[in-house]
């Protein structure tokens, strides 16, 4: 029996445009933009003063509170102001410019040597590392907040089409990454470490069963290849049958999810003093000249990612991220942060269809959904405003995977639904 | 930058599947069943399914513009409950029947509750049992296929009014079905119910048409395979329950009147069917109990299309009761103020 969970999609995978480029270093340019909020919760503090001169890894941006991260520098050079800028959602945030002087000169944090649980959480909230899937959370709440961690779960299933950054670090860096799961490993005092991998990548398999040989209590596991795979629900299901709880997260069931490029920034941080400041990345679609795994530093406007490798004529959307979960962006001027796991640039013929024909209730959107919901009876309620109506159809229980959308053949934009039902439910209950 | 970027919410990538590649899928796979009925009944047939769709088609457009509505026969429904209605004919049926049937079905079941997916029940059901009602010997005239053996003159000149006593005229399998269920004993062939050679609807009586049709739908994955699935068994264990003798009845039940039609065509309609993973199982089971019981114990000989209009109408209620509670639902132990909801 094949390990997985119910329902769910099977989309296009899309993974073979640049499944087999090993990742290069893409050259950054003359300035970078870094923004001072590359995470979920508040802004970090700007510690510079226009004039000053940082290094690589100095840190420029300081956690505000717990639910933070430092920001770090990713170039050395002279730092010239603060701007407003567009990030990837739109919204205008604090970006630090700094003039990239071309000789990286380092200012690395010292490396650990045998780091015990505590020197690895400071390590991890020093080096400013969040959730480097995508959802940018910063990771040293998770490991402080466990205490009865049975097992770390490392999601290794990357189950967005197009992305192949962590099947590119599990197949070429299989032992750092090892190395990063220890750390992480001992700093939650966990007993085991389950790594969970999608049968269609079955290198990384290899590879990662090769590293994980010398640990007893680590174990590999090959999960079916389907969509929302990845989703941290799904995947401790998948590997333990045990269910999250509705509006509760994994550590309630004694588990921490964590996915293979934040295990390897965590490596970078302990065993080699490097903060959070660069990150892997797929640039993948048809709208790519040359599609590619790149290391790119923080800071780099999208545009000069694409100039890099060529663009396409013809594109019509261009995402950061997956394409099933990812922002589709309104210019290229925006930056590579911490949590931009893609960059595409899709042609009409990759996209979904955008405009919307009347519902014909044919289900499918039901039979894909991973957490048994009925997306389409939410869609029908909350575009007639009957928020309370909606409500008995669980919309705070969506994971806004996309499964449902991605089937419906009347193109209705039905995670948009869900989002406005969480929207107009929180608003309620703020009355 | 090429040119503007369309920026919309997430997923970017879907399906390429649309309302009209459905719509046209079952189409494909109803004229497996028209091209059946004509070899079987003749050309008339094909003028009784011709004129459903048509009118079907026209009372459409011509409802959109009186309601001033954009036109909505593109996306092809229509067609398809044409075709369903004309296959669900007698192959004598004076024209005038399917024409007001079709008017019917899409002005009065589909378009007054709001078009395409809004509709309760199925329209061409609706349609047949309000034709059933209202010209009721119409609607149950029958006549054995053409006899190839005899020169096949009827396949030109059809069944047209006058000729249909010069004809034997057929009583279906149906009715001997029901004239025999309480003995416990019957005549019939079963390669000629499983071949169409019997007297029935257009569309109904050649099971190896349908049963490609059904294929067809399956592998395109263009109905949930539980409901026909679910459907033809129970028809099976309550003719077995009911009938002296069941298990003769079985095959026969199935392969006769329009049990292979209505849960492949018209039980899967998606607008009238309940949508929930439990749903559809108690929707099948219930609509094969009643086509059944009307057949056994009701006054007509035929029950697939009532038994939908009766579940069709159970639906919404058999959603509400299946919902499911999403992944990892707990039952909710005190609403504190501030917890989610």
């Amino acid at each position: 029996m094949k390990l997985t969970f119910k329902r769910g999609i099977h989309p296009r995978g899309m993974k073979s445009l640049s499944k087999n480029c090993k990742f290069e270093e893409m050259p950054t340019g003359e300035k970078v933009y870094i923004p001072m909020a590359q995470h979920i919760g508040a802004p970090a503090i700007n510690l510079l003063e226009p004039g000053d001169y940082v290094k690589v890894g100095t840190k420029i941006g300081e956690a505000n509170g717990n639910v933070s991260a430092n920001i770090h520098s990713s170039v050395s050079g002279k730092f010239i102001n603060y701007v407003m800028r567009e990030n990837p959602q739109g919204r205008r945030v604090c970006h630090a410019v700094i003039e990239n002087d071309g000789l990286y000169e380092e200012e690395f944090l010292p490396p650990l040597v045998n780091p015990q649980k505590a020197d690895i959480i400071k390590r991890v909230r020093d080096a400013g590392i969040v959730g480097m899937g995508g959802a940018t959370f910063p990771t040293h709440i998770k490991l402080e907040a466990s205490n009865d961690i049975k097992a770390l779960i490392i999601n290794g299933s990357e189950c967005e089409p197009y992305i192949t950054t962590d099947h590119r670090m599990m197949v070429d860096m299989a032992d750092d990454v090892m190395k990063g799961i220890k750390h992480i490993q001992t700093a939650l005092g966990a007993e085991r470490v389950l790594i969970g991998i999608e049968a269609n990548k079955p290198e990384a398999i290899k590879n990662m069963a090769e590293a994980s040989k010398a640990y007893d209590d680590v174990t590999v596991y090959s999960l079916k290849t389907k969509y929302p795979q990845g989703g941290e629900k799904q995947l401790i299901y998948a590997m333990t049958r045990e269910k999250v709880p509705n509006g509760g997260l994994p550590s309630d069931l004694g588990y921490i999810v964590l996915n293979i490029s934040t295990a390897y920034a965590i490596y970078e941080a302990v065993d080699l003093g490097k903060p959070s400041f660069s990150r892997y990345m797929t640039i993948s679609g048809k709208g790519i000249k040359r599609p590619a795994n790149l290391h790119v530093r923080n800071g780099v406007p999208f545009q000069e990612v694409i100039n890099y490798l060529g663009e396409n004529p013809g594109y019509v959307k261009a995402v950061s991220g997956g394409p099933m979960m990812g922002v589709s962006l309104a210019n290229l001027s925006a930056v590579v942060s911490k949590g931009t796991s893609a960059l595409l640039l899709l042609n009409r013929d990759e996209i979904r269809k955008v405009e919307p024909t009347t519902c014909i209730n044919c289900g499918r959107c039901a039979h894909a959904c991973p957490i048994g919901l009925l997306p389409m009876m939410t869609d029908a309620l909350i575009l007639k405003g009957k928020v309370e109506e909606a409500k008995q159809y669980y919309p705070m229980s969506c994971i806004e995977c996309g499964c449902c959308a991605y089937v419906c053949p009347a193109k209705r934009p039905l995670v948009q639904s869900q989002r406005l039902a969480k929207k107009m439910i929180r608003e309620q209950g703020r009355k | 930058m090429s040119e503007k970027l369309i920026v919309s919410s997430s997923p970017h990538v879907g399906t390429t599947l649309t309302t009209k590649k459905i719509m046209l899928h079952v189409v494909i796979a109803l004229s497996f069943c028209v091209v059946a009925g004509f070899f079987i009944y003749g050309l008339y047939s094909l003028l009784v399914v011709g004129v459903a769709v048509a009118s079907a088609v026209g009372a459409e457009t011509v409802y959109n513009l009186i309601a001033k509505k954009p036109n909505t026969i593109n996306d092809c429904s229509a067609v398809v409950t044409g075709m369903i209605l004309g296959l669900n004919m007698p192959p004598t049926v004076p024209i005038y029947v399917p024409i007001v049937g079709s008017i019917f079905a899409i002005i009065i079941v589909k378009m007054l509750f709001g078009g395409l997916g809004k509709n309760f029940a199925n329209p061409a059901a609706t349609a047949r049992v309000f034709l059933l009602l209202s010209w009721t010997k119409q609607m149950t005239t029958f006549v054995n296929p053409v006899d190839y053996s005899l020169g096949g003159k009827e396949f030109l000149t059809g069944f047209i009014k006058g000729s249909i006593d010069a004809h034997v005229t057929g009583a279906t399998p149906l009715a001997e079905i029901k004239s025999t269920a309480a003995i416990g004993s019957f005549d019939l062939n079963l390669l000629d119910l499983f071949l169409g050679k019997i007297s029935g609807s257009i569309g109904e009586v050649c099971a190896i048409a349908i049963i490609c049709a059904l294929i067809y739908l399956l592998v395109f994955k263009i109905i949930n395979w539980k409901i026909p699935t679910f459907y033809f068994i129970s028809v099976a264990l309550f003719t077995l329950a009911f009938y002296k003798n069941g298990y003769l009845y079985v095959l026969p039940s199935l392969l006769s009147g329009g049990v292979l039609f209505a849960g492949v065509f018209m039980l899967t309609d998606y607008a009238s069917s309940p949508v929930t993973r439990w749903g559809v199982i108690v929707y099948a089971i219930g609509a094969g109990f009643m086509t059944v019981l009307i057949r056994r114990f009701g006054g007509f000989n035929e029950g697939a299309s009532i038994a939908i209009l009766l579940m069709n109408c159970l639906a919404p209620l058999i959603d509400k009761m299946c919902k499911e509670k999403p992944f990892g639902y707990r039952k909710p132990k005190k609403q504190r103020k501030g917890d989610k909801v």
